[in-house]
């Protein structure tokens, strides 16, 4: 009986550990105010290396890319290091939820189903949806896709508006391939007359023989990414969207632009 | 957490599966047909032919047979427009197939060939049938239905083999699936829906060509 107890004890020592391990896993590490990131040393930052050219690995594993230079810029003008946590895009809202981080930053489009959870800055940055076709292709909209082979990936943003697009103006043959590159493979090979990608993908159909080729011919609709912030947190939400004023005045998201994704920001409106 | 299936907003798009199911079926049908004929006309090719002939046929098999059909697939789609020849997803889909079929039915139809006694042959000819008479009725017909359940296997694997050409943009039931998993977000149940389709096409499909093979070759040992 002795030995069970003393076992027991044992047991319950142990389950006492790990509940203060899981405890203090979970424990939540974002701070509530600029001064809190400042006096605790550190800017954590919830990011996605999965998202090129926003997120990436460059050739030693480290993050880089649009988004995480943003994050390297807020650490700096803080005057703190940034500590990344890699989420995956339906990681992002728990990441904030959960106070696991201070800051989302990951083409974090800005949507009011989404706001209802946490609270988004103004937008640093934007993404088009745009139909990219040969430069001799007369295509100013919709409708002179008619009769067209237009490209997609299955089940991107762009396949609901080019289906929507083709619903309305019959005619518009879509074809839907199963990832980026073999469309981008269609429309340099010919095979299809018209693709619908992000505005960056002008710069990937660059590297093909025949690249130079393609341009983009209309908007189908832009994204707008903000920094996402913890619901109610007004004072960081504040601080952020003063220090993007900054940095849209004096050109750095315009420079971080034209560095990765050759091409210049949209405008970006403000709230 | 508990997965609750709902296979409501699956069904509601049966109608789309079951078009699916027409181009899937379209494709191994044509391919079957024209990959059939590839395969006799290889094996006679490889048995009677010249030896030149012989050879490019070898050629045509090895290739084939030692490379993936998916990028058989590409480069019919993606690569051939480069020297001028484009064909749409679904003609890119059956040229891809057939070729694709071809080479494994020479081999299986060739297997059927070898088999026949030279004895056979040599009967045929010295009671003066033509050449082609021989061909045809001494050698290929109880070749093809020496090596029948071997062929029906390999049609049964074309028809399942279809499902990969949604990858050039060719829609088919695996397609049109993929298609329905992206609005829905119902992989599971989509997925179930399937497979159950494709089980009971494939299983019909089996008992046909069992059948046919019995109404074909239903002459006495």
């Amino acid at each position: 009986m002795r030995v069970i107890s003393k076992l027991g004890s044992l047991g319950a020592m142990l389950g006492a550990l790990v509940l203060c391990a899981a405890a203090s896993f979970v424990a939540p590490a974002s701070a509530q105010t600029v001064d809190e990131i400042i006096s605790r040393g550190k800017l954590i930052v919830a990011i996605d290396t999965t998202t090129p050219p926003y997120g990436f690995l460059d050739k030693d594993l480290k993050p880089t890319g649009f988004d995480i230079e943003v994050a390297q810029k807020m650490g700096e003008a803080l005057g703190v290091p940034v500590e990344f946590v890699t989420v995956t895009s339906p990681g992002r809202i728990p990441s904030l939820l959960t106070k696991q981080v201070d800051a989302v930053i990951s083409i974090f489009s800005i949507t009011p189903q989404r706001a209802i959870q946490i609270d988004y800055s103004i937008p640093y940055a934007g993404q088009s949806a745009v139909v990219i076709a040969p430069k001799s292709a007369q295509i100013k909209g919709p409708e002179d896709l008619v009769g067209k082979k237009v490209g997609l990936t299955r089940g991107t943003g762009e396949d609901g508006l080019l289906t929507a697009a083709a619903e309305k103006h019959p005619g518009i043959e879509i074809l839907r391939f199963d990832d980026y590159s073999s469309l981008l493979q269609a429309m340099v090979s010919g095979q299809i007359d018209a693709m619908g990608g992000g505005d960056y993908g002008e710069i990937y159909l660059k590297k093909a023989q025949n690249g130079d080729d393609f341009e983009q011919k209309y908007i189908l609709k832009t994204f707008y990414f903000g920094i996402g912030v913890a619901k109610d947190n007004h004072n960081l939400r504040q601080w952020i969207n003063t220090w993007l004023f900054t940095l849209k005045g004096d050109g750095t998201l315009e420079d971080l632009s034209m560095k990765y994704r050759n091409q210049p920001l949209p405008v970006l409106p403000v709230f | 957490m508990t997965t609750v299936l709902q296979f409501g907003p699956v069904l509601v798009h049966l109608d789309r599966l079951l078009w699916g199911l027409m181009k899937t079926l379209e494709y191994a049908f044509l391919s079957v047909a024209f990959g059939t004929m590839i395969g006799i006309l290889g094996a006679v090719g490889r048995g009677f032919g010249p030896r030149w002939l012989s050879v490019i046929i070898a050629a045509y098999v090895e290739l084939i047979r030692n490379t993936p059909l998916l990028i058989q697939l590409y480069i019919v789609y993606f690569s051939l427009p480069l020297i001028g020849m484009k064909f749409t997803p679904g003609t890119s889909a059956v040229i891809a197939l057939s070729i694709h079929l071809g080479a494994y039915a020479t081999e299986i139809i060739r297997a059927g060939v070898e088999s026949i006694p030279v004895g056979q042959i040599e009967a045929a000819k010295s009671l003066g049938l033509s050449p082609y008479r021989i061909v045809r009725h001494i050698v290929l017909v109880p070749a093809v239905r020496a090596v029948y359940p071997s062929l029906s296997a390999q049609f049964i694997l074309q028809l399942m083999g279809t499902s990969i050409v949604g990858a050039i943009a060719a829609e088919e039931l695996t397609a049109v699936a993929n298609n329905l998993v992206m609005q829905t977000f119902r992989s599971f149940e989509v997925f179930i829906v399937v497979a159950v389709i494709y089980f009971v096409v494939v299983q019909a499909a089996s008992l046909l060509l069992a059948g046919l093979g019995r109404l074909m070759f239903r002459w006495k040992q």
